[in-house]
């Protein structure tokens, strides 16, 4: 489903963010990044979307290339969910309106549609007596939420997170894993950038640990977490523990 | 308690100090022998105007509805028909000669001091129209990637924040207004117009680049194009918190509209002096002018207080 190769970005002010990158998800499965700071975690995830511009390499999502001049970036955004760290949800637009925007605006759906698409989802995510309210006025737990669902109205064949639960409040975090594992078990295509061990070893096939820019190791949880074969993801480990 | 009280004397103080000042400039003006008229004012503000209808010719009235005929002596002349004559003071039957008065039409006309604030209203709502859309393009244009259009907004708002208001409403009248054959309210509207997009795309700038980064990042990550992200997520934002400083704008352009008044319109300014030329009050019809625009510009900012406090109350 995601097939990157050499992923090479380097930043304006010269830091070089990704130095040859590769990893490749399966249809359905759940890839894990983990790694310290600054390893560049937010930075492969960011270019799968092309939020970032990368300089080298290659990347395909569902067979069509990212990195083809040619592309039209908008059309394949549209299939790629994001979730971000700090939910940047449109705060001058409902709840409702923040997932119905998308779809109506970029898919032309019709608007009952839209509003029947929405209503499915915050059921979905658990927040339906939210529909009416403005971002504002909710936790951090269930904007996330909402976000959430904001980019599964546009009915993404994967979707990526950016560390989603970092950002809040830690009696908040399982509301927001609970949604993400369900999301799993529905067969979803998913990145997740996380330090959420619990979730990593529930969820996920496989993980890739990052450091400076490298891919360091990847295997399956098991692996990563209790048979670690590189010194810094010992390292690393051994630090969030 | 106790800084209640502190306050209640300090706004005693105010209103005391406030009171002295003016009983300051009145007797300062008794110093240069200055004789307040004014009751010469109130005819400038609104006046009642007079029309009366005479007599074309000798003849005998009758009078039915708003329709007079005057029959004239002798039965050879044919009577004269006026039609839709108000305010009758004849009646049937009665005698006049030429010149004779038959109606006195009395209503109430804008004096000039109106007049000219409808005119200063009149080109200030244009030139906020205009200048609104210059900004906004100007400064979308001004954080745009593209060099041409961002080096042409950064040339446009310097060359406009660089020179004086005056000489660019002199330029827009006698330069651009000669070649393209324009009105003195057209130059006077563009020039104004011209000079406040400059700082209104500075503002629409600055009100963009406050908006979260990530706002333009989620948007652009549910397949938005950056037009439509813009109109729909960014601009809207920007909008609520650019809304006090282009209130500030507005109420400058309202002020600096009566620098039009040297080509020649006759806007607020240009009819205080016209008044001042006629009735040698120059202090109690500068006076009235300067209240005159204060309403204006209190009443903008009240509207766009209302305004913020529609919008704020959405997101709480
Ligand atoms: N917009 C940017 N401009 C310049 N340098 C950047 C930018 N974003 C990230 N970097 C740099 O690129 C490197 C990788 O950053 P990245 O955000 O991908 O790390 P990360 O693994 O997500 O870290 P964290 O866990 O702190 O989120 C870092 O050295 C960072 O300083
Ligand atoms: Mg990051």
């Amino acid at each position: 489903m995601i097939k990157a190769t050499d992923v090479v970005k380097i930043y304006p002010n010269g830091v070089k963010a990704l130095k040859g990158v590769s990893l490749e998800v399966a249809p359905q499965e759940v890839l894990v990044v983990i790694g310290p700071s600054g390893s560049g975690k937010s930075t492969i995830l960011r270019a799968l979307n092309l939020l970032e511009e990368v300089q080298d390499g290659e990347i395909t999502i569902d067979g069509e290339s990212l990195t083809h001049p040619k592309t039209n970036i908008n059309k394949i955004r549209e299939e790629v969910g994001m979730v971000f760290q700090s939910f940047n949800l449109f705060p001058h637009k409902t709840v409702l309106q923040n997932i119905t925007m998308a779809p109506i605006h970029v898919k032309k759906m019709k608007k009952t549609e839209a509003i029947q698409v929405a209503e499915d989802l915050l059921k979905k995510v658990g927040l339906s007596d939210k529909r009416d309210v403005y971002p504002g006025q909710l936790s951090g737990g269930q904007q996330q939420r909402v976000a959430i669902a904001r980019a599964l109205a546009m009915k993404p064949k994967v979707m990526l997170f950016d560390e989603p639960t970092s950002a809040l409040d830690p009696e908040m975090i399982g509301e927001v894993l609970d949604v993400m594992k369900e999301l799993a078990k529905e067969g979803m295509t998913m990145v997740v950038v996380t330090h959420e061990m619990g979730f990593a070893r529930e969820v996920a096939d496989r993980i890739i640990f990052m450091d400076e820019g490298m891919k360091i190791e990847e295997d399956t949880p098991e692996e990563i977490y209790q048979n670690p074969k590189s010194e810094r993801l010992k390292l690393f480990l051994s630090q969030i523990l | 308690m106790n800084s209640k009280r502190k306050d209640l004397f300090w706004n005693i103080f105010l209103v005391v100090f406030l009171l002295s000042v003016a009983a300051g400039i009145y007797a300062s003006s008794k110093k240069v022998d200055y004789i307040w008229r004014w009751n010469r004012l109130p005819q400038y503000v609104v006046y009642k105007d007079i029309q009366e209808v005479r007599a074309p010719s000798d003849g005998i009235v009758s009078v039915s509805g708003k329709t007079v005929k005057i029959t004239p002596p002798g039965s050879r002349s044919t009577p004269v028909l006026l039609e839709n004559v108000k305010g009758i003071s004849v009646r049937n039957g009665d005698t006049v000669f030429e010149g004779d008065v038959l109606a006195k039409n009395e209503s109430y006309k804008l004096g000039p001091l109106l007049t000219g604030l409808l005119i200063t209203l009149e080109i200030s709502v244009y030139s906020i129209f205009f200048a609104i859309i210059i900004g906004v393009c100007t400064g979308l244009a001004r954080i745009s990637r593209n060099p041409f259009l961002k080096k042409l907004a950064i040339f446009y708002i310097e060359l406009i924040r660089g020179t004086p208001l005056l000489v660019q409403i002199f330029i827009f009248y006698y330069f651009i207004g000669t070649i393209f054959n324009l009105g003195r309210m057209t130059a006077g509207v563009m020039a104004l117009s011209v000079f406040t997009g400059a700082y209104i795309a500075e503002i629409v700038r600055a009100g963009i680049q406050s908006v979260h980064k990530g706002q333009m990042e989620a948007a652009r990550s549910l397949g938005m194009s950056y037009t439509v992200a813009m109109l729909l997520v960014i601009l809207p934002q920007a909008f609520r918190r650019t809304l006090p400083p282009m209130a500030g704008q507005f109420i400058s352009l309202i002020k600096d509209s009566s620098l039009v008044s040297v080509i020649s319109i006759t806007d607020l300014t240009k009819s205080g002096r016209e008044i001042v030329a006629s009735t040698f009050s120059p202090f109690e019809v500068w006076f009235t002018v300067a209240a005159l625009y204060l309403v204006l510009t209190s009443l903008l900012s009240y509207l766009v207080q209302l305004l913020e406090k529609k919008m704020s109350a959405q997101d709480k």
